[in-house]
């Protein structure tokens, strides 16, 4: 077909312009034209790698997107060569995970260095989706989008950094660093409350901060939520804060039937997710532990 | 012919009873058709046989308890939804917002292109000939000036939306209190027309049964509820819409911008090319 035929033919370029790139650094090479062969080596380089794309081969186009951002390097075209090394992350996406977060973290280094902070904050991200799905390292994914959040700051992009933090904040209750997730929660909570268009998501934020302070402590809960009441008041109002009400009432009773009731009660209109799922259950647990813990 | 009349007399109570149901979401659509024909049936049931009109009328109540509690679960599903539209809306609305912070960077970028453009133009000038050299001379100082303040600004969102968010909800108090199908909840009665229907109905204006109160009780809150998810879905809907207006107008902006920094770029590399 005709792909099999394209990848011949980039696995020949790839050879010539090592070829090219071989003469160019012998001493004659480098006074009669050296520069403009180097350049042609790259752009075959690139050519032979998108090549390999049409093909699928992402190994061998990723190796060779590669090769083209350390010969742009070489030319000193930072811009050149950090997207050079974004293209081939993305072709190693789909095949070698450690490769792409190799070739990320490059780009993102020449970025960071170039001092274009955004463009390096979206990379961070897409190196911690990877992190996510493929590697499912939780921490190292944590770590990126932190990092992420932190330039987003830096640029004022407050929206974007909101989202990255929402991450942070989800991944470290998962990891029961309740703390800092009850600092993200509440942070953003208050941030976009006072906005006329993100105040309709703030309550859910102080929802998940109420979830996390309910685990660590139930008084404390109890405190958080009179605290949020009285910072936005449209939280009283919401349906989240009706359930946490009768939560902290049946935790206080030690009835874990009222608890499932309340929960089954609040779902049955709205969906829980996943995470609010989890936290509730561990939740539960505490007051059955308690329940143990009295006979 | 006498059961359909019964079961229209039935649904006639129910469709009474809830005047703001006529909603697409209720099954009773079929069943409206028959109300007109059946307005002067409810007085009937008196003047039949007692046994007859007893099993009538425990058919009447389970048609009664049947409906009800469909109207209960059809408005459980309503509030779901609208719980599930506001949560699509405030999703949105977070987009929205990153949209508009990416396309104000754009803007501050574009205008530093600009500049640097300004800057590459002039060096050009000077290498072209000595007389150009000498001009710029004289024009360096006073553009100097005009850069544009380079701190990125954090982004607002349009003040109109608070207006438009104060303004609906001083409307929204003042529909409540006009509306008519709002005052006649308000009384507290369910077919609080107190001229027809005393005949089906205990003193209180509460159907006498236990089950159907609670099955009332519960859709008058779903609907109140209902009412108010709506009122924030509508104001969510009107700050969405001033959004993009806004956002539509920068892009317009942008679009130009690009456009002319396009043209100058290639009048500059051609420019440039000539010189070799």
């Amino acid at each position: 077909m005709d792909n099999t035929g394209k990848e011949k033919e980039a696995i020949q370029l790839m050879a010539d312009a090592d070829k090219k790139v071989k003469t160019s650094g012998s001493f004659l090479g480098g006074m009669f034209g050296g520069p403009h062969k180097v350049e042609e080596a790259c752009e075959m380089y690139c050519r032979a790698a998108n090549m390999f794309k049409m093909a699928k081969n992402w190994t061998a186009a990723g190796n060779a997107f590669c090769q083209a951002a350390r010969i742009h390097m070489q030319l000193q075209n930072k811009h050149d060569s950090a997207t050079s090394f974004i293209d081939a992350g993305n072709a190693y996406k789909k095949a070698d995970p450690n490769e792409a977060i190799k070739c990320l973290s490059a780009a993102v280094d020449i970025y960071t260095d170039m001092g274009r902070f955004t463009i390096a904050a979206k990379h961070h991200i897409t190196i911690a989706e990877i992190y996510e799905s493929e590697l499912v390292d939780i921490e190292k994914a944590i770590a990126h989008y932190e990092q992420a959040a932190d330039y987003y700051k830096g640029e004022e992009s407050n929206s974007s950094a909101n989202k990255c933090l929402l991450k942070v904040g989800a991944y470290a209750a998962q990891l029961e660093q309740y703390a800092k997730a009850i600092e993200i929660y509440e942070q953003v909570g208050s941030s976009t409350m006072d906005n006329p268009l993100l105040k309709y998501s703030a309550k859910e934020y102080f929802f998940k901060a109420s979830l996390c302070h309910f685990i660590v402590d139930e008084l404390n809960a109890k405190l958080a939520v009179e605290k949020y009441e009285e910072m936005f008041p449209a939280f009283s109002d919401s349906r989240e804060c009706k359930l946490l009400k009768k939560l902290l009432d049946a935790h206080e009773e030690q009835n874990s039937e009222a608890f499932t009731e309340a929960i089954k009660e609040f779902d049955s209109i709205s969906r829980l997710d996943q995470w609010q799922t989890t936290m509730l259950l561990r939740i539960k647990k505490t007051i059955q532990g308690d329940e143990g813990d009295l006979k | 012919m006498v059961e359909s009349r019964t079961l229209s007399e039935g649904v006639w109570i129910i469709t009474m009873a809830y005047p703001k149901t006529h909603n697409p979401f209720a099954d009773d659509d079929e069943e409206d058709e028959q109300q007109p024909r059946s307005r002067g049936g409810i007085d009937e049931p008196d003047e039949i046989g007692l046994s007859e009109a007893e099993r009538k009328q425990r058919y009447l109540q389970q048609q009664v308890m049947r409906t009800a509690n469909s109207a209960v679960e059809s408005s459980q599903r309503s509030l779901g939804l609208i719980y599930e539209s506001e949560k699509m809306g405030t999703e949105t609305a977070e987009e929205l917002m990153r949209q508009g912070e990416a396309l104000k960077r754009s803007e501050r970028m574009v205008d530093n292109m600009d500049e640097d453009l300004k800057t590459s133009q002039k060096h050009i000038n000077s290498i072209k000939s000595v007389w150009g050299g000498l001009v710029n001379y004289f024009k360096a100082k006073p553009e100097a000036n005009k850069l544009p303040p380079e701190q990125p600004v954090g982004y607002q969102a349009s003040s109109k939306l608070q207006n438009a968010l104060s303004q609906s909800k001083v409307h929204e108090d003042k529909y409540q209190a006009s509306h008519p199908n709002l005052r006649k909840l308000d009384t507290g009665g369910f077919g609080a027309t107190a001229s027809e229907d005393d005949n089906s109905y205990s003193q209180n204006g509460y159907p006498a049964n236990k089950h159907l109160r609670a099955a009332h009780k519960t859709l008058d809150s779903n609907l109140d509820e209902m009412s108010v998810g709506l009122g924030r879905l509508k104001n969510l809907g009107l700050g969405l819409q001033s959004e993009i207006e806004d956002q539509d107008a920068s892009l317009d902006n942008l679009l130009n911008k690009v456009d002319k920094m396009d043209l100058k770029i290639n009048k500059t590399n051609q420019q440039l090319k000539n010189l070799k």
